[in-house]
């Protein structure tokens, strides 16, 4: 299913390594090679211990994964409560009720208990009804198949990254159960029998397992995060041990890849016919733009950089991750779960905005409270994402690509912000409602705020009503005006995400403000935000020669072309950042070659980042310097052929 | 021993919505679909690709989800379902049996035809075919042309593995691990020496475990998986359906195409191009040699 499915891009580094480490199913492939999605048991279980882990415990999203009606095919309708019926039958255990206690005394080491046994009867019980269809070999297929989708919950990475070897021995298990089935064949032809006693064998160590490690009780005594290990690895100490990073997982559900379509990033350098590769500090801070290594665990290594809820300056209207976003393209960064000393304890995700334009629009933050756009990048480096204090240059050479963001040209915008000829007529009508002052407004008019000759905006923060102050008497609810230029493709709007579209936004001001508007009114004012809104391309187009692998081996080589400068300053800390940054996104990327006989030569260019790496960790600068040139001529050599 | 009742697994029977534009008496078009790695999720792709039939033919269409390749081939031989969507070899065996016909081969990259593959891990040290002499191996099924038959006769072809030689003379273990995604991280994680799949399996791994794998022999092109309708459905019908998968590679439609497996597109074909997967199969004793394709 494609696939990822979802569309590979630059900065996509970020997003093709989360998808993996996120386990999450994604977009689609050729029917051959679909990809398993997850089973809604496993899926919920493991939303569930996510959400158990934040604080404050969101407990009405616990109860709604195993009470709330399916939408997965196949699965419609029914409620994870009722799928675990058949794991009654293994012991006699209620596993529903005991869930339901568990949540209803908001006790979650009782839920670990209940839920993970009642996951691990749940294989159980295929694998058992697997054993009583062995004459059958089409339905214990089916049943063996289901036991191992259950059975990923335990797997893959938390049970490879406690024990490697037990991972890999009960893989080799799975195998065993899958290839003693037998086979039905087709029409009898090609059909084997099952093997009962390599079977039984099989079956009968993975029940062990999960009966020693997963059936037994454990509460929380002296549990930090909750995580799916066996029983008889110490928690604390898988997460002290090194491994926490191979840990840090989103649950399924999670979508962290680039949004589908890529929007258009447009630098003002480019506009102006320079090259990013002479603008050192552009370069440098569009890599760290790119990033994860700027952060802190889990961001780090979950490949979340500044470009994944920002794809390609704008926004990322895909974004999920189940407890944290309250919608697609929103995102609490101030919770538990990215840096537990900076959780402000409020269930607050909000919408991810627009970076465009970014050096017409302070304050910064959506209740504008950061003047200073350096300010509010350190804060969401190391407050909301937990990363070490950045160095100047770091910090300095972010700002100094960010404030290359331009808008997107529109085709209906004149410089001083009024419509052009070119406009709908709806439009033009509208516009003179926006510049309208009603009476629900207090004699203001929407270009009051959103000022048309200031990119409209007026650099204030107002309460329009859009939210609810935080404590009685609080006067919080204050946001700052967003600039309306390409706001067509940045929806949902408000800073909640709360409206789907411009027109739900017209129409909340009509009925919050009273604006009486008619219905045709409505139409024009939706027109006219819809026209300031446009832009001419908003989204990249990709094609033969611009792949989304070209597109990242672009992005990718002139982050390299720092080195021109960093190498001769023998700058290692800042070499090294940029090193650790490409040097592992090549190697991802590669699976996003379109052409996939280049992935040797993606390989080969690897190596050699490796190599400047070693060198100039090691304090070699002669050498650094002569494999960049190697390095170079690589890219020379390959360059046009990557696709 | 060729079962003549059809087994139907009771997953589900879609019949799709009332069809303003179908004649009321109108004989329903009904598809089989074969499992693949996840039969709930085929179950809401019939639900949509039905509405779509319905809407482009004017006629009620239905679709079953059947329990394999048997049963679905067992439908079109009783009547029961009119169309189906296989790979080449269950399609030759059908063909061969009842006399199914091939209606429109898949599209994948742009070719109708794509390949088995011999998947490494790059440090096992493994560079040829030979080094894999006393390793485990894992396919994916054992009635799959790409992830079984193609890259099992790779073997054969280098002289490492007669035709007719049992499996474990040359691997010291030989898993079915019961789909692509399953063998080839097998590979990757480490479970198996190497797997024998179709090409596009390593698209299933993520990124960093594609990084871990490579492959070092790839087996002769196969045709690809088929669409395909039971002996004796009306010519007319035939062709209406017919038209309506080939809409499907219209941009305006495609996005429908992952509601019948993914393929990128559908293009012609005849029985003639599946001739080498009827020679293989006959080499491997799966067809019978007193029959002709």
């Amino acid at each position: 299913m494609k696939t990822a499915k979802s569309t590979p891009s630059p900065g996509l580094v970020a997003g093709l390594l989360i998808a993996g480490l996120m386990l999450a199913a994604t977009g689609g492939v050729a029917h051959i090679v679909n990809e398993e999605p997850w089973h809604p048991v496993p899926a919920a279980y493991l939303r569930s211990l996510f959400y158990a882990n934040l604080k404050p415990i969101p407990w009405h999203r616990i109860a709604s994964e195993y009470d709330a009606p399916l939408r997965e095919p196949g699965f419609a309708g029914k409620t994870v409560y009722e799928l675990l019926a058949p794991a009654q039958a293994v012991a006699g255990i209620d596993h529903a009720a005991a869930i339901r206690r568990a949540i209803a005394e908001r006790d979650r080491g009782a839920l670990y208990d209940a839920s993970t046994r009642a996951v691990a009867q749940l294989v159980r019980s295929h694998l058992e009804r697997a054993a009583a269809a062995l004459d059958r070999p089409a339905v214990a297929r089916s049943e063996v198949l289901a036991a191992q989708r259950i059975y990923r919950a335990f797997a893959d990475p938390y049970l490879e990254a406690a024990a490697p070897e037990v991972y890999r021995h009960l893989g080799r298990t799975w195998l065993e159960l899958t290839s003693s089935i037998g086979s039905p064949g087709v029409l009898g032809a090609g059909a084997t029998p099952p093997e009962r006693q390599r079977f039984a064998r099989a079956s009968s160590e993975v029940l062990a397992f999960l009966r020693d490690n997963y059936e037994v009780a454990r509460g929380d005594a002296g549990r930090g995060r909750l995580m799916p290990l066996p029983a008889a690895v110490d928690c604390g100490a898988i997460e002290n041990d090194g491994v926490a990073g191979r840990l840090a997982v989103l649950p399924p559900g999670s979508n962290v890849n680039d949004q589908d379509p890529l929007p258009l990033l447009r630098l003002n350098f480019e506009a102006r016919g320079h090259d990013e590769r002479d603008l050192f500090m552009v370069a440098y801070g569009d890599m760290v733009f790119d990033s994860p290594r700027i952060f802190g665990e889990p961001a780090r290594s979950l490949g979340i950089a500044c470009s994944t809820c920002h794809n390609r300056s704008d926004v990322n209207r895909d974004f999920f991750i189940p407890g944290l976003s309250h919608k697609a393209g929103s995102v609490d960064v101030d919770g538990e779960y990215f840096n537990p000393r900076f959780n402000d304890q409020r269930d607050d995700p909000l919408d991810i905005p627009t970076l465009r334009g970014l050096r017409f629009t302070a304050p910064y933050g959506r209740d504008g409270r950061f003047a200073s756009l350096r300010d509010f990048v350190r804060n969401v480096i190391v407050n909301e994402f937990g990363g070490p204090e950045p160095t100047p240059l770091v910090l300095d050479a972010l700002v100094a690509y960010l404030l290359e963001f331009d808008w997107l040209p529109s085709p209906y915008l004149l410089p001083d912000g009024r419509l052009n000829d070119r406009a709908p007529e709806a439009a033009r009508r509208g516009e003179a409602l926006f510049n309208k002052p009603f009476p629900g407004l207090g004699g203001r008019a929407c270009a009051t705020c959103h000022v048309p000759s200031a990119n409209f905006i007026d650099r204030q923060v107002h309460d329009v009503g859009s939210g609810d102050p935080s404590a009685p008497g609080a006067r919080d609810s204050f946001f700052d005006t967003p600039t309306l230029i390409n706001v067509k493709y940045t929806a949902p709007y408000f800073h909640d995400g709360s409206l789907e579209t411009l027109r739900d936004v017209v129409e909340w001001f009509d009925d919050k403000h009273r604006l009486q508007l008619t219905p045709q009114e409505v139409d024009d004012l939706t027109a006219y935000l819809e026209a300031v809104g446009e832009a001419e391309e908003p989204y990249e187009v990709f094609d033969d020669e611009n792949t989304p692998f070209a597109l990242a081996w672009a992005e990718l080589s002139t982050f390299l072309s720092t080195l021109d400068t960093l190498i001769p300053a023998r700058d290692a800390t800042h070499a090294l950042l940029l090193l650790d940054t490409v040097g592992p996104d090549l190697r991802l990327d590669a699976s996003a070659a379109q052409d996939r006989s280049v992935i040797p030569k993606v390989y080969e260019i690897a190596d050699a980042v490796a190599a400047i790496r070693a060198a100039i960790a090691a304090g070699d600068w002669p050498a650094a310097a002569a494999r960049y040139e190697n390095y170079k001529s690589l890219a020379e050599l390959y360059g046009p052929s990557l696709r | 021993m060729i079962r003549r009742t059809a087994l139907f697994l009771t997953i589900a029977l879609f019949c799709c919505a009332a069809l303003p534009a179908a004649p009321p008496d109108a004989k329903p078009l009904v598809l089989a679909f074969v499992p693949q790695e996840n039969p709930e999720k085929l179950i809401g792709d019939v639900d949509a690709i039905c509405a779509y039939l319905e809407s482009e033919l004017g006629l009620p269409v239905k679709g079953y989800v059947t329990l394999d390749h048997t049963a679905a081939i067992e439908a079109l031989r009783n009547g029961d379902a009119d169309v189906s969507f296989m790979g080449g070899l269950p399609y030759v065996l059908a063909h061969n049996e009842i006399g199914a016909q091939v209606v429109l081969a898949e599209v994948y990259r742009g070719s109708p035809t794509y390949r088995g593959r011999i998947f490494v891990r790059k440090d096992s040290g493994i560079k040829t075919l030979a080094d894999l002499r006393g390793k485990s191996i894992a396919f994916a099924d054992p009635i799959s042309e790409s992830g079984f038959l193609y890259p099992r006769d790779i073997f054969a072809r280098e002289g490492l593995l007669p035709r007719d030689a049992d499996l474990k003379s040359f691997f010291s273990t030989v898993y079915f691990a019961g789909g692509y995604q399953q063998a080839i991280q097998a590979v990757a994680n480490g479970f198996v020496d190497a797997a024998g799949v179709s090409q596009f399996a390593d698209l299933l791994l993520r990124p960093e475990e594609l990084a871990e794998v490579t492959w070092i022999a790839e087996s002769d092109l196969i045709p690809s998986h088929v669409v395909v309708a039971r002996k004796g459905l009306d010519p007319e019908r035939l062709a209406a359906f017919k038209r309506a998968m080939l809409k499907l590679n219209q941009p305006d439609y495609r996005h429908l195409l992952k509601h019948v497996y993914s393929p990128d597109g559908y293009v012609e074909t005849s029985h003639q191009a599946y001739a080498p997967v009827e020679e293989l199969a006959r080499a491997y004793g799966l067809l019978r040699t007193d029959r002709g394709g």
